[in-house]
This record gives structure tokens, sequence and C-alpha cells, in this order.
């Protein structure tokens, strides 16, 4: 896929040629994109800065007509400016209801594993997420006293950040991206892995013991749980032959889903994605029934509910990266040859299979208990590595066998 | 003070008493050596009421409803044992009929208990769906203490020489069909929990208690039948229709907390039969057979003491009575108290994730703990 | 002998589960189950759960037939029934229990000692005021409208002694057997406890002159009548009534 990075476009700006004419004209705005291709999110933030901007620029004009703020508003830097925010926006927001979905799909779904009814506000429950959250917002902004004020505040800044962030990485379909780059999947997984030290550094600020030990345990979870996750993505990589998402995706789109060859990869990965989003059973770090509430204890009101959010984003995120690895993201087996289907609907495609990997989320939550510390990294070394490695040997046959054999 | 070496690589962990893992208003504080505990220190006392003076201002009467509050979970078998400790001081025997419906109360009451502390040990091991569904059968349960008692907890059922009524109408068919849909419904939740490598991981191995502790430490109840110790008041010293039930007491040598967690989930499936069998033997009894004495206000003078099989171990009461229309004192001795002062010895050398797990198997409640 | 339950062989202690997937498969069975039939929940405030009549709920009173004894005064355990002075249909002032609901432990300790099942439990559990004062439920709110003959509760003990005769069919369903009796000696004849007693069952007789020729006056208590509440023994100055225990 081509593509253009935001620097290509900062370096090519001596393009910009202003072609206004009357503050209508918009003919050099396609050429002025960042992006190559076409980008949905970043037409949509044009589409808004088009009818927002040029009604501004339009009230302004029937005041004082033929001032020069009008057509500076729509000229195209103004309008391409303006669209990359309102694009970053859009894509936030879109994130956001995904997430929110996702929190009603594990509170509806664990209800009724538990025999119980789960959220009931709104349409089937799903303005509670909503209400909660307008709830913590309501809450009064308490810190402890003998913090330690700057790694408090930016702990928890950086670990909300990283994982909003990471959700507005995922690419949702060829068209839905902020960046492409040539290593998304590894950046995706360096900035999944930056939380566990974040939470350490954030357990240790609070001057609690809870949160200490809460924090230590996240580093723990770490060193067990990373490592399988990394040898899975290197048989991934090694079988698609790019770090690139979209490139992955297509190669499974053209050849085959990784989920047939990487069986195996994908019941660990699954494993370890729950490890990495740090839910039940291997919330180690935020062991409620020992640790008060791990390593949030001291974090109250909407810092709570904005670590709670993030921690979904995060859940999100895993889903999102099993999706991408091994069950071809946004494509479909038959329906994505269809003109249409790429025209429509591969964004709904991907949110969908995403929800459903966060159905063995929902279900390992629903029916497994917490796993003690000692156990969690007994079996991320133990089991889930050993697997993981003969899933790349698997995964090094398979390759060799189609290049040489030619089994496909 | 000099001479001790400052230990800065551990550090006191206060565990309650508004702490998730402690059911109910009590501390444990531990010293931690990173993650594994190496001293412990159980601190009860936050709900002490005065139970025991109280008692003193009212008659024989009023404390069968006091007993009820003792343990909001084991409500029926407190009240049972105070009356049995009255009708001890007075020398007179229960009624058949009544017999058998303390029977079936106090198995009832001993499954509701249990189904209880399963959901507190789904909640300490961090799986919500064993809570969910372990009180939902409680409910179903409860539901057979309105229909019999008219309350859910506080049952107030049994009366000094026999018990408050007689079954209502349909309650042997109620009763019958709630312990079948109990049985099945114990073996679901048996496989969220026995089936699971998760939590047998979690459960097996840890707390471990030797026999001759147990002895020393005076544990009872089912956390001693855990550690190998073949001792069961309803079969070794039976009272009221006991003696009749045939019922088989579970005992494993193991002594860890996973052998506790058996032991808790063989007893329910036993109640189940001990109440199959007592209603059996309902049905023979004539309906019109009497099932309450009429007993004098005041007990002579004298000491008494009566024990019965909590769910929690063994409880005991001791009256001293001055021949007047109330106790001169009534002294309970608690299965929790003293089972709370092993849990020093059960949580050395445990992780910090463990201690929920262990404590959950002493079943705490702080009500008769403190009284 | 007892067996064990097939608990025990089924899953024997050396068993050390069979992964998850047998808690994972349940778990969503349940799910699927739960989807197409509803849970077991009931939204409470639109939904309630079906009592029995024999639910303990909030003591009620129903006014008629009260004698205003205060034997449910006195086997309140948590004294929170008080004897108050109100005026009946007609008009007279006439004594009734009032309950104060925020102390009430449920007992049903005073519908099951009224002599007259005026007092009864009710079905009736939802309590909540917004302030202690609306708790107390005075003689006449303490009316329950669905009382049904279920709601009553009688005590039908049996008497030691006539079990003892082999007696099995004769409980004191409606009555207690126990009467007070006079020590004639303490008497003084003051006539406080035929005042008291709220059925009328004293009467003051004559049973000679002293010396300075008045009338003795001794109580004589109608044994049909007489509910046993025990009035006439609290109020007697003297101490002379006593209630002899029937067993």
């Amino acid at each position: 896929m081509a593509y253009s990075s935001i620097l290509n476009w900062i370096i090519n700006r001596d393009d910009w040629v202003n072609t206004v004419v009357n503050g209508v004209d918009y003919s050099g705005i396609v050429n002025m994109s960042p992006y190559a291709g076409y980008n949905l999110p970043y037409d949509i933030g044009v589409k808004i800065w088009e009818s927002l901007g040029g009604l501004i620029a339009w009230l302004i004009n029937l005041i004082f007509p033929g001032n020069p703020v009008s057509y500076t508003l729509v000229s195209d830097p103004v309008t391409n400016a303006m669209a990359i925010i309102l694009m970053v926006v859009v894509i936030f927001a879109i994130g956001f209801v995904v997430n929110l979905t996702m929190i009603w799909q594990e509170r509806k779904f664990l209800g009724r594993q538990m025999d119980r009814r789960g959220t009931m506000i709104g349409p089937l429950g799903y303005f509670q997420c909503l209400g909660d959250g307008l709830k913590t917002f309501m809450k009064e902004n308490v810190a402890p006293r003998d913090i330690d004020k700057k790694i408090y505040w930016w702990g928890l800044t950086l670990v909300i950040g990283t994982s909003v962030l990471l959700a507005c990485m995922i690419p949702l379909s060829p068209r839905w991206y902020i960046v492409d780059f040539n290593t998304g999947l590894l950046i995706i997984f360096a900035f999944f892995a930056l939380a566990p030290f974040l939470i350490m550094c954030a357990g240790w600020a609070q001057n609690n013991k809870y949160s200490l030990i809460g924090g230590l345990r996240a580093a723990e979870l770490m060193i067990s749980y990373e490592v399988p996750m990394l040898i899975l993505f290197a048989a991934t990589v090694y079988m698609t032959g790019s770090f690139n998402i979209g490139d992955i995706i297509s190669w499974q789109e053209n050849n085959i889903w990784l989920i047939v060859p990487q069986i195996l990869g994908f019941i660990v990965c699954v494993v370890c994605a729950v490890a990495e989003s740090e839910r039940v059973p291997f919330d180690l770090s935020e062991a409620e029934a020992e640790l008060v509430e791990g390593w949030q204890t001291e974090y109250a009101g909407m810092k709570w509910g904005l670590i709670m959010l993030g921690d979904y984003f995060r859940g999100y995120v895993a889903c999102a990266l099993v999706c991408i690895m091994y069950l071809g993201g946004w494509s479909m087996p038959i329906i994505s040859s269809f003109d249409w289907y790429y025209q429509y609907l591969p964004e709904l495609f991907f949110v969908l299979k995403t929800c459903f990997v966060f159905i063995f989320f929902i279900t390992a939550r629903g029916a497994l208990p917490r796993v003690r510390t000692d156990q969690i990294v007994n079996v991320g070394w133990k089991v889930l590595m050993p697997l993981a490695v003969v899933n790349l040997v698997i995964t090094i046959l398979v390759k060799w066998f189609i290049e040489n054999g030619g089994v496909f | 003070m000099a001479a001790e070496k400052m230990n800065a690589d551990q550090m006191w962990l206060t565990m309650g008493p508004q702490h998730p893992f402690s059911h109910g208003l009590w501390t444990l504080r531990v010293k931690v050596d990173g993650e594994i505990v190496t001293d412990a220190e159980p601190e009860v006392g936050y709900l002490h009421r005065g139970w025991e003076k109280e008692c003193e201002q009212r008659t024989y009467q009023k404390i069968i409803p006091m007993a009820d509050r003792l343990c909001y979970s084991a409500s029926m078998t407190w009240s049972h044992l105070f009356c049995k400790v009255a009708e001890e001081a007075l020398d007179i025997e229960v009624p058949e009929r009544a017999q058998y419906l303390r029977v079936v109360a106090d198995e009832i009451c001993r499954i509701q208990s249990h189904l209880m502390w399963l959901a507190a040990v789904g909640t300490d091991a961090g799986n919500l769906t064993i809570f969910l569904w372990a009180l939902r059968e409680r409910e179903f349960m409860l539901d057979l203490n309105v229909r019999l008692c008219g309350q859910r907890l506080t049952t107030n059922y049994p009366r000094i020489g026999g018990v408050r009524n007689d079954m209502p109408y349909y309650f042997e068919r109620d009763c019958l069909r709630g312990i079948e849909r109990f049985e099945k419904a114990l073996w679901d939740i048996v496989k969220l929990t026995d089936e699971s490598s998760i939590f047998v991981g979690r459960v097996k191995g840890i707390g471990y208690i030797s026999r001759e502790e147990c002895a020393n430490l005076g544990i009872t109840g089912p956390a001693m039948r855990g550690c190998g110790v073949d001792h069961d008041i309803r079969r070794d010293d039976p009272y009221d229709a006991y003696g009749d039930m045939d019922f088989y007491v579970p005992v494993y040598k193991d002594g860890d907390a996973y052998s506790r967690f058996r032991v808790r989930i063989e007893e329910m499936f036993q109640s189940c039969s001990i109440i199959k069998q007592a209603m059996k033997k309902l049905e023979s009894i004539p309906k019109t057979a009497p099932y309450r004495l009429k007993v004098p206000k005041a007990i002579p003078e004298g000491t008494h003491m009566a024990r019965i099989e909590d769910p929690r171990g063994e409880g005991l009461m001791y009256l001293i009575s001055d021949g007047s229309e109330q106790p001169y004192r009534l002294k309970v001795r608690s299965p929790v108290f003293v089972n709370v002062s092993a849990s020093k010895r059960m949580v050395q050398g445990v992780r910090i994730a463990d201690i929920p797990t262990v404590m959950a198997m002493i079943d705490m409640c702080l009500g008769e703990t403190d009284r | 002998m007892a067996q064990p339950s097939e608990y025990y062989s089924k899953y024997p202690k050396k068993f050390k589960g069979t992964g998850i997937l047998t808690p994972v498969c349940r778990v969503l069975k349940q799910m699927i189950k739960t989807t197409f039939h509803r849970p077991v929940t009931i939204l409470y405030p639109y939904e309630k759960e079906w009592v029995p009549d024999n639910y303990r709920g909030r003591p009620g009173l129903r006014f008629d037939r009260c004698l205003g004894c205060g034997i449910c005064v006195r086997a309140c355990p948590t004294t929170c029934i008080e004897l108050v002075e109100v005026a009946d249909d007609d008009g007279n002032m006439v004594l009734r229990p009032q309950v104060n609901v925020g102390r009430c432990m449920m007992c049903g300790y005073c519908a099951e000692y009224c002599p007259v099942d005026a007092m009864t439990t009710t079905t009736d559990y939802e309590l909540a005021e917004f302030n202690r004062y609306d708790l107390i439920y005075d003689p006449r709110r303490l009316n329950f409208e669905y009382t049904t003959d279920m709601m009553e509760v009688h005590i039908e003990e049996h008497l030691m002694s006539n079990l003892a005769k082999g007696i099995t069919d004769q409980p004191t369903a409606f009555y207690n057997p126990d009467r007070p009796v006079l020590e004639d000696k303490k008497c003084i004849g003051c006539q406080k406890c035929a005042k008291v007693c709220p059925v009328n069952a004293i009467e003051m007789v004559v049973v000679g002159q002293n010396d300075k020729g008045k009338d003795i006056k001794r109580p004589k208590i109608d044994e049909k009548t007489c509910i046993s509440c025990s009035n006439c023994i609290i109020d007697c100055p003297k101490d002379a009534l006593k209630m002899n225990e029937v067993l």
C-alpha cells in the first residue's frame, strides 16, 4: 500500500498554492492531503471543516464583505490543518464508542454468565457506561497528602495516555488509520509494553503498601508475558513478511487466515493478551481480594474512572491485535472479494471481530479465578513460552514448505 | 531494642478492618517479605456488642431471637443451641416431631451457611461467578427458611421445649424439591471449582496445619476435619434426632485449604441426605403430634452446658442460672473466635495472594466472634 | 452405614482439575441458557417476590380485637411496644399497643403471645421512611389491610403432665392454663387488680368483716375469662398474687 507521512507533507509544503476563488474552490485539498490514498477519517474531517469553517467564513463575510479572514479560514492550509485535528477527534470518538460497546458487552455477557441481568439503563443497558462515567466525573478530585506528586500525576496520565494512544493507532481498515507505519505492529507492541513500567512508578508514588505491591506485580506480569507474545509476533511477521499491519492483513486475505496454520499461536496469544491487558484471571496488579485495589488504591473518583476506561482501551487493543494477527483483520473470507465490501463494511467487520475475540476475555473472567503470582510466572515461562516456540517452529516449517514445496 | 536487627526488607501490612478480604470487621496484620508472609497477627473485637451482658437483662424467652443475631448465616444453630442449654437446665426432652423439625431447619441453615462461605471463597479467589451462583442457590434455601419460620435469616424458630410452629402446608414438597434442585446446582458450582485447574491450584497445598497443632489450637468444625480429626458432634455426641440419622462425616488428612474446602462441599451433600431422611421420618409421625412443650419461665439454680455442631465448628453455651427468669451468666464459646487464632499459623509461609483463600476456609463470622 | 456422596469418588483428593475447559464450557452454557430464558434476578421495585402469609414482617394490629392487656409489651425483646391511649370507634379511650418499627426485630413474639390474635405478623417488609418519627406506628396505623388467618400465630403448647399421661391431642392452643393465685395473708383488698384487669375477670367479693366492721374484699378470679396476662400480678402493691404455672 502506498503511503505518505505527515513529514512528507511538511517537506513538500512549497506546493501549497492558494487556488481559492471566492472562497469556494477546494480543488487543491486532495493534493495537499498528507495521505497518498483515500483516508476516511481525514475525509470526514475535511467535510466537517467544509461545513463548519465555511459557515463561519460565510457569516464573517456577511458582516465584512471581502475580508481576508474568511478567505483564510477556507484556504487550503487552514482547511488541511483543521481537517487533521478533526480527524484525530473522529478517530478517538470512534475508538471511544467501540470501547463503550465493549464495556457494555462485557457487563451484559458477564451478567448472563452469572445468571443475572447486567446493565439495565437505556436500550439493552447500553447507556449504563455513560451514566457511570458521568458519576465518576462528578466526584471530587482527591489525592493523598504524602504522595510523590509528580510521579503520582504523571504516572496516571501516561498510563491512560498510552492506552488511548494505542487505541487510536489501531487501523480499522485500509482507509482508516492515522499513520500507516511500515513498522506498525512493532510500535503498537512497544507502547503496549510501556504501561507496566508506568504502573510500577505510579504504585510507588502513592505511598501505600498495597499500591507498591500491586505495582511490583505489574512488573512481574510483564516479564512473564511479554516474551511469549513477542515470539508469537515474530512468527506472524515471519509468515507474512512485513511489520505493516495492512500488509499482514492483505497477506492473510490473499492466502489464509493465520489462525489455521498457527492455531497454537492463537490460543497462546489470547492468553497473553488477557495478561497484557491485566484482566481477570491475570489482574494481579489490582487483585481486589488481597490488595484493596492494587496499584489504583489511591486513585479516587474520576482518576479511577479514567484508569478503568484506559484498561478497556487496552483490552480493545489486545483484542484488535489478536484479530489482526490471526483472524485476518478487516478481511472476510468470501464477501471481501466484492467491490462494495471495501466501500462500506471493513471497519464494521473489524470491530465485530474484535468484539468476538473479546468474548474469550469475558468468558475467561467469568469462569476462572485469579491466578497467583508464582503460578503466573510458572504458566508464562513453562507453558506459554514453549508453546510459542513450538508455534514459531511450525511457522518456519510451513513457510519453508510454501517456498520450496509449494503446498499452497 | 538495640540487639534487634532492623529488618528493612520486611514490612507490616494491615489487612482490615475495612478490607475486601476480611468478611466482617477484623484485622489481620501480616508481616511480609516481598510477597511471602512471615508473621501474622489477627485482631478481633471491632464488633463487640456486649451480647452476653445483654442476655443477663432479658428473660429466657427473649434471648432466643437475640441468639439468632449471633451469626447472620448460622442463626438457626445458635438459637437451637440456646434452647438446648435451657432444656438441659430444665431437664426436659423435646417431642419427637420437634426434634426432626429442628434437624431439618438446622441442615437448611448449614447448607445456606456453607453456600455463603462458598460465595466468599469465590470472591476471595477472584471469581464472581462462583459468588453469584452460590448466592443464587442460597436464596432458594432462604426461601425454605421463609416458608418454615417466616424469616429469611433471623429464623427465631426453635423454642425452649420445641419449635415455633409445625411445617406449613406443602413445605415438605417444597423442601424436597428445593434440595433436589440444590444438589444439581451444587454439581454445577463444583464444575467451576474442583474441575478448574486454576482454582485447585489456588487452594491446594496452602494453609497447612497438622493434626497435633489442630488439637493444640482448639480448631473445630470443618477446619478440624480437614486436618484429619474424625470428630463431629452430630455423630459422636448426638443431640435431638441426629442419633437416628445416617450420614457420613468427611475427613481429610492433608490439612491444607483444599481439604477444608472439600469437607464443606461434602458436608453440603450430606446435609441434603440428612434432610431427606428427616423428611421421611416426619412423614411417619402424625401431623397432630405435639411439637412444643409448655415450659416454666424460670430455670432452676445451677450451671449447665450444651454444645452443638455449628456450620463453623463447635458452638458451646454455658449457662449459670440463679433460679430466676433471667440467666445469671451466659457464656458463648464461639468456634470462629478459636479458629481465627490459628490464622497466624496458617498464613505463615504463604503468599499475600493466598491469605484470602486460606482465611476464607475458616469462614469468618464476626457476629459470634466478638459477641 | 452412611456412604460418602458421589463427590468423593468423582473428585478424589489427588484430582487436579481438568484444565480450564470444563468451567469455561459450563459458563458459556449458562450464558446461552440465560439468553433464551430470563435470569433468576428479580427486578425489585417493579417485580416482587411472592412471600408466604406466615412471613414475619412488621407487626400488625386488629384494633377491634385487641384487649389492651399488654402481653405484647412484656414479650417484646427490644421493648419497642408501648401501650398508648387512643379513642376507639365509639370514642372511648382505650389502651392499644404502639410499635416503634425502627427498633422492632421482627421476632413475631407479640403475635405469638397475643391471647386473642389481635396482633398478627404481616407481609409488609418495605418499611423505609424519611425520618425516625415516621417509624413509630400508632395503633391505627398498625392495621394491615390484607390480614389473613395465616398471619395469626398460635402457640400450640402441650403440657408435660398431659404427655406423661399419654394425652397428646390437647394442646393449649388458644388459652394459657396459667392462673394467678392469691396469697390471702398479703392481700389488703385495694382492688387494684380488678381495675387493671383488661377482661374484667376479677371481681371483688366480700369475704367477711374486719374488727371495725368494714367489708374485707378479696379478688375472685373468673377462670374462664382470665387470659393470664399477669397485669394484676405486676400491679399488686403487696405481691399477694402469684402466677401458678401449669406444666
